[in-house]
């Protein structure tokens, strides 16, 4: 009775990361084409080079994660918004000095907070659709910042401690792994191993059974949202410091990256799921195919086909493989 | 002769029999009667007919012909209209669209709008002239949405029109517009099957029955030679078992109650109020759909439109929330497994963790060694059988995977335990360990039951009293030796066994 | 029935208050006296010329959206189908030769249909989720685009540019040169797009578009092939990208792989304003309309109400959120005539 047959130990660990093994075998063969094809493809430079361009879609994925975990075809369009206005107001107040690092920080988180609070509101309270609400506060926020721009000059720069620890290098190492680094295990322990964690994959799964087991539905998938504009704000810090400056677009770019991450990550758009690492993985997918298509001269026009039919087969492949259960 | 025949159908569900073997014919101007209990097979027979389901052996004849259909629509063509329990309606289009919906006419590559309307207005000006015909769908009430589902049917003149328990959702002036109508159709030389739980109809509006048991069928009455005896029918849908399945130990009840729900009204679809004592299993039975699951819904606090209150051992509970049922001791094992109890894709230690998320002074980091050990002990307990508590539940078999809806809760303080339908798609051993189980907790640990189940079995062999619900309201209560089958059948129908028998 | 009878007109009313389209055209009605109070001129054909030009892209867009919609998907790709039809259509053209207009416009309709159908494939056959699937797509379509033009570059003829402005046409009778001054080319291919879908919604696939989305598995269980009515759908939804296209080669004359992009998520916008609801099965293609007028018009308010252009996206974002809010009361109404309704 109970456990009769053990499971084989590699199996269940197949069966438990497939997604991301997949992720990270499709990886290495894209590096082993680009190095058949051009001959200076497979390096540790290019690797790393990689990674860190891939670092900031990965920090916005964990919010386009948060929210589809949360279910409700959960996703955060303003988080490219968010976290520009979020670096212009740091940038202001950090004005390239450490001293002033931590104000500024605070004031772009508290920014990130509110932006989420307002979708949260509306996507878990008054039950309206993710992706319009999301929108419409990316543009609220793009107008603010239109507003904000057309009045005053973006100037200030961030603090140098920022600096270094997001845009430099140490060797070929680039320093944003670091912090990288560091958001994941917060995020897998966040969500693996916390009361608020379970209860947001819970309603994610199944929003009946989790409201029937007496977690508060509303609220959870409300905080979900702010934890998203938090963390889009923090993103934003990054990528001042990344960019050494602020300017108006800068955020907009990579809202539909990091969402593609998730995806090509296997992470389920539909709910319920959590692994970061996958979205990680994703997203330096997401970044080898673009390097390798430049490499072969096929430039943004071979990017973009690629990255839209590997989206489409990732989609076909786990969705199939869902409806066989 | 018959104009549709069907012959030794044999349908299986995933190892379970729906059908053994078993046969049913109609008659041109005649309306045919098909009682059996909750599984029977009598809606099973009607779906492999139409072509809804395919059968795994037997054949359909039609007009001495041997018919297969590929759908309902199919059938639909060939003069075999069903009237299905489960609506097949676009709620957002209007009644006269949804009547010809998939049977649209075209008028060069326009829709003959004119005439889909004259066809829906003829249809139901004799039939329920009340409904509009360009109101919406969604906008109608139950009844009205069960009548357009009939007209729909009516598009095509039958020639043999099948009604999986029209009645069920009709008021009773609708169900007497809906009987002038068959009469007429009747007149029409049109052969009718007529599905329904309740006597009276059956006795007024039939020319004969038959009765399905357990996926046969055992017997039939022609009322032209037969008499209308309704005791005798009762006896035919629950077999002679009626008298012996009664229990013979009850709970000893002491003087207290663990669960007072005050009287309360929720909009017109429930008004009820109950009491529940410490150790008693209540049950809670009748026909299917007249409001039981809702009412446990509101007991585990997921109405908080209801606004009803609880007292849960002395204590004023309002059940604002499952959250606040919960930490009150009031827990709730759904109806729909899938759907309600579980998180298919998690695994059983998961689906038993996540319910301990609503108790208060949970740590911000979840203890997974102390709950993993009781959830291994849990699996213990329950028998329940899996690989490792790792193991996705969707994995799982139909009666290990309610066991874990059931355990989940078993390290909670309960006060009051709610079933809804506990035992569907479980087979017989794990229903018997099941309700065993509960039975043990009642006693052992001072709480109340109170399930829900359509088999009336259930109710008989395992519950101390049991309310039966009608039209959302609670309409008759049975202590101890009053619950036989006689009775659970005769007074969910509405209708005194004693009074009627002539 | 007696009922309906006597008062035929009464309850009709009440019922029109009811209705989300009423309040939208009200808010249309109290927009367009704003935009003619502060605008100089509204009503010259001039700026009605203007306006319906400088509307039609979105307008047109939103109707095929609306129709996805309807039939209970979404199109996220329809914006860059968009541009990569007008780059089809302005590198295939060359200078000069007014004759490869004809295969310029044939390619582009076949990459219409294709568009279309790959779309309709995944979301009616496969069933993958509409909002990622037609994201995906348009990341191919994109690709396509960039690979035709990998900068803005193209021509368009100028029979071709009819699509834009009558004035192209050079020997264009004086009445009509005066009717044309006013209905721009923008307001006829609107007119098409209502043509089309006219015909449609009277057939036998506008009724199924409607079922399918109100209730998949009902309409399915009617015997209604559901697949094929949202490939269909989406088919439809790509023809309207498609005469978009056309008027957008015909007023850009070069075609530019991004410029349809912004136009995605204002289609989606737009038609949830016109009052038509994204679980499918709800509202009026022509509803769809009226909303894309309201969401363009929004910034023209703001641009002749002489407040500085830099608060149009902010207004614009606001108005979205009001609007679906607004929603929300039509859903409350409903809720409770549900309880009351049941004896």
């Amino acid at each position: 009775m109970g456990r009769t047959d053990k499971m084989n130990p590699l199996l269940a660990f197949w069966t438990k990361y497939q997604k991301q093994i997949i992720a990270a075998l499709i990886i290495l063969a894209l590096f082993i084409i680009g190095e058949i094809a051009t001959g200076h493809f497979l390096s540790i430079d290019q690797f790393f080079l990689t990674v860190k361009v891939a670092a900031l879609v990965a920090m916005f994925g964990l919010c386009q994660m948060i929210c589809a975990a949360s279910g409700a075809s959960g996703l955060d369009l303003s988080v490219g918004y968010v976290a520009t206005i979020a670096a212009i107001f740091a940038a202001r107040f950090m004005d390239g000095k450490n001293e002033n690092m931590l104000v500024g920080l605070l004031v772009a988180l508290a920014i990130g907070l509110v932006a989420g609070a307002v979708n949260g509101f509306f996507i878990s309270y008054l039950r309206l659709p993710a992706l319009i609400i999301t929108l419409a506060v990316s543009n609220i926020i793009q107008g603010i910042i239109n507003v904000y721009t057309a009045g005053a000059k973006i100037d200030g720069k961030p603090s140098p401690a920022l600096v270094t620890i997001f845009a430099k290098m140490t060797g070929v190492f680039p320093n944003i792994l670091i912090p990288l680094a560091v958001m994941a295990i917060i995020a897998m322990i966040i969500i693996y191993k916390t009361k608020w964690g379970q209860e947001l994959l819970a309603v994610g799964s199944n929003e009946t059974s989790a409201y029937l087991c007496g977690i508060n539905v509303k609220r959870v998938r409300f905080t979900a949202y702010v934890v998203s504009g938090v963390l889009a704000s923090f993103t934003g810090v990054a990528l001042l410091a990344y960019m050494n400056m602020a300017f108006k677009d800068m955020g907009s770019t990579y809202v539909m990256p990091s969402i593609a991450a998730v995806v090509v990550g296997g992470v389920s758009m539909a709910g319920g799921d959590g692994n970061y690492i996958g979205v990680i993985l994703g997203a330096i997918v997401l970044q080898t195919l673009t390097n390798l298509f430049y490499a072969l001269g096929l430039g943004e026009a071979g990017k973009w086909v690629g990255i839209g039919v590997v989206l489409l087969a990732v989609l076909i492949a786990y969705v199939r493989e869902k409806k066989k259960r | 002769m018959a104009i549709l025949e069907a012959r030794n159908i044999k349908k299986h569900f995933s190892g379970v029999t729906a059908l053994a073997g078993t046969s049913l014919s109609c008659d041109k101007g005649k309306i045919t009667g098909l009682l059996g209990a909750n599984g029977s097979g009598k809606s099973t027979i009607s779906k492999i007919i139409t072509g809804v389901y395919s059968a795994d052996s037997g054949d359909v004849f039609f007009e001495g012909q041997k018919v297969v259909f590929k759908n309902p629509l199919d059938a639909k063509k060939a003069g075999i209209s069903m009237v299905f329990q489960n609506l097949s309606l676009a709620p957002d289009m209007k009644v006269w669209e949804n009547i010809v919906l998939g049977m649209e006419k075209g008028k060069g590559i326009f829709l003959d709008n004119a005439d889909a309307r004259r066809i829906s207005r003829e249809i139901l000006d004799r039939l329920y002239p009340k409904i509009n015909i360009e109101s919406k769908v969604s906008a109608l009430s139950p009844g009205e949405k069960q009548i357009v589902e009939i007209a729909k049917a009516l598009t095509v003149k039958p020639k043999v029109l099948i009604l999986d328990e029209p009645t069920a959702a009709l008021e009773q002036e609708q169900v007497r517009a809906l009987f002038r109508y068959l009469n007429e159709l009747r007149s029409q030389d049109i052969a009718m099957i007529f599905t329904s739980h309740r006597m009276n109809e059956v006795l007024e509006l039939c020319d004969d029955i038959v009765v399905f048991r357990n996926g046969e069928n055992v017997g039939k009455l022609d009322f032209s030679v037969d008499k209308k005896d309704p005791d005798r029918i009762v006896e035919m849908i629950t077999g002679q078992k009626a008298d012996q399945a009664t229990r013979k130990v009850y709970h000893d009840l002491p003087d207290e109650d663990i669960l007072e729900i005050k009287q309360f009204k929720y909009g017109n679809l429930l008004e009820a109020s109950l009491k529940l004592r410490k150790h008693e299993i209540l049950g809670i039975g009748g026909l299917a759909g007249q409001g039981q699951e809702l009412l446990l819904n509101v007991i585990a606090g997921a109405v908080p439109d209801a606004r009803a209150t609880a007292v849960v051992d002395g204590k004023e509970v309002p059940l604002k929330s499952p959250k606040t049922a919960i930490r009150n001791g009031i827990v709730l094992v759904p109806g729909d497994r899938n759907l309600e109890g579980l998180f298919v894709d998690n695994s059983v230690y998961k689906n038993i963790r996540i319910p301990k998320l609503a108790l208060k002074g949970q740590p911000l980091f979840t203890p997974d060694k102390k709950y993993r050990e009781e959830a291994e002990e849990i699996v213990k307990r329950l028998n329940i059988v899996t690989s490792s508590i790792d193991n996705p539940v969707g994995n799982l078999s139909g009666g290990n995977a309610q066991k874990v809806v059931v355990g989940k809760w078993l390290p909670f303080d309960i006060k009051v335990l709610l079933l809804a339908d506990p035992a569907k798609g479980v087979d017989v051993i794990a229903k018997r360990d099941m309700y065993e189980l509960v039975s043990k907790m009642a006693e052992e640990n001072d709480l109340g039951v109170i399930v829900y189940a359509t088999d009336n079995d259930e109710l008989i062999s395992y519950c101390d009293r049991v309310l039966l619900m009608f039209e959302g309201r609670i309409v008759a209560e049975l202590n101890k030796e009053e619950i036989t089958d006689q009775n659970l059948v005769a007074k969910s129908m509405h209708m005194e066994p004693k009074e009627a028998s002539v | 029935m007696t009922e309906t009878k006597k008062s035929p007109f009464l309850p009709k009313i009440g019922k029109l208050l009811k209705s989300p389209s009423f309040i939208v055209i009200c808010i249309l009605i109290v927009m367009l006296v704003i935009t003619a109070s502060l605008q100089p001129g509204f009503f010259k054909p001039n700026t009605i010329n203007s306006n319906i030009n400088s509307f039609a892209p979105l307008i047109l867009l939103t109707m095929g959206q609306a129709i996805v919609i309807i039939a209970g998907g979404l199109d996220l790709s329809i914006g860059y189908a968009t541009s990569m039809m007008v780059v089809i259509l302005t590198n295939v053209m060359q200078k000069d030769k007014p004759e490869s207009a004809i295969p310029a416009i044939l390619l582009a309709f076949v990459a219409c249909i294709l568009v279309g159908t790959i779309n309709g494939l995944c979301v009616g056959y496969l069933k993958l989720p509409p909002l990622i699937v037609t994201y995906a797509t348009s990341y191919i379509w994109l690709g396509i685009g960039l690979f035709i033009a990998p900068s803005p570059k193209g021509t368009c003829i100028p029979w071709v540019r009819t699509f834009y402005t009558f004035s192209a046409i050079p020997n264009l009778p004086e009445g009509l040169k005066d009717l044309s001054k006013i209905l721009a080319p923008g307001f006829w291919l609107i007119v098409i797009g209502c043509i089309v879908w006219g015909i449609v919604r009277r057939g036998r696939t506008g009724r199924y578009i409607y079922a399918v989305g109100s209730n998949r598995e009902n309409a399915y269980a009617s015997g209604i092939n559901t697949s094929k009515t949202q490939l269909k759908a989406y088919i439809l939804c790509a023809l309207f990208a498609f005469l978009c296209a056309l008027f957008y080669a015909a007023q850009n004359q070069s075609g530019d792989a991004r410029m349809g992009n912004p136009l995605t998520l204002k289609s989606v916008a737009a038609a949830v304003i016109g009052g038509i609801a994204l679980e499918g099965g709800k509202g009026s293609v022509y509803m769809g309309i009226v909303g894309a007028i309201i969401y363009s018009i929004v910034t023209k308010i703001i641009f002749f109400a002489d407040i500085s252009s830099s608060y149009q996206t902010l207004v614009a974002g606001i108005v979205v959120l009001l609007a679906v809010s607004a929603s929300l009361i039509f859903k409350f109404i409903e809720k409770r005539e549900k309880l009351k309704v049941v004896k």
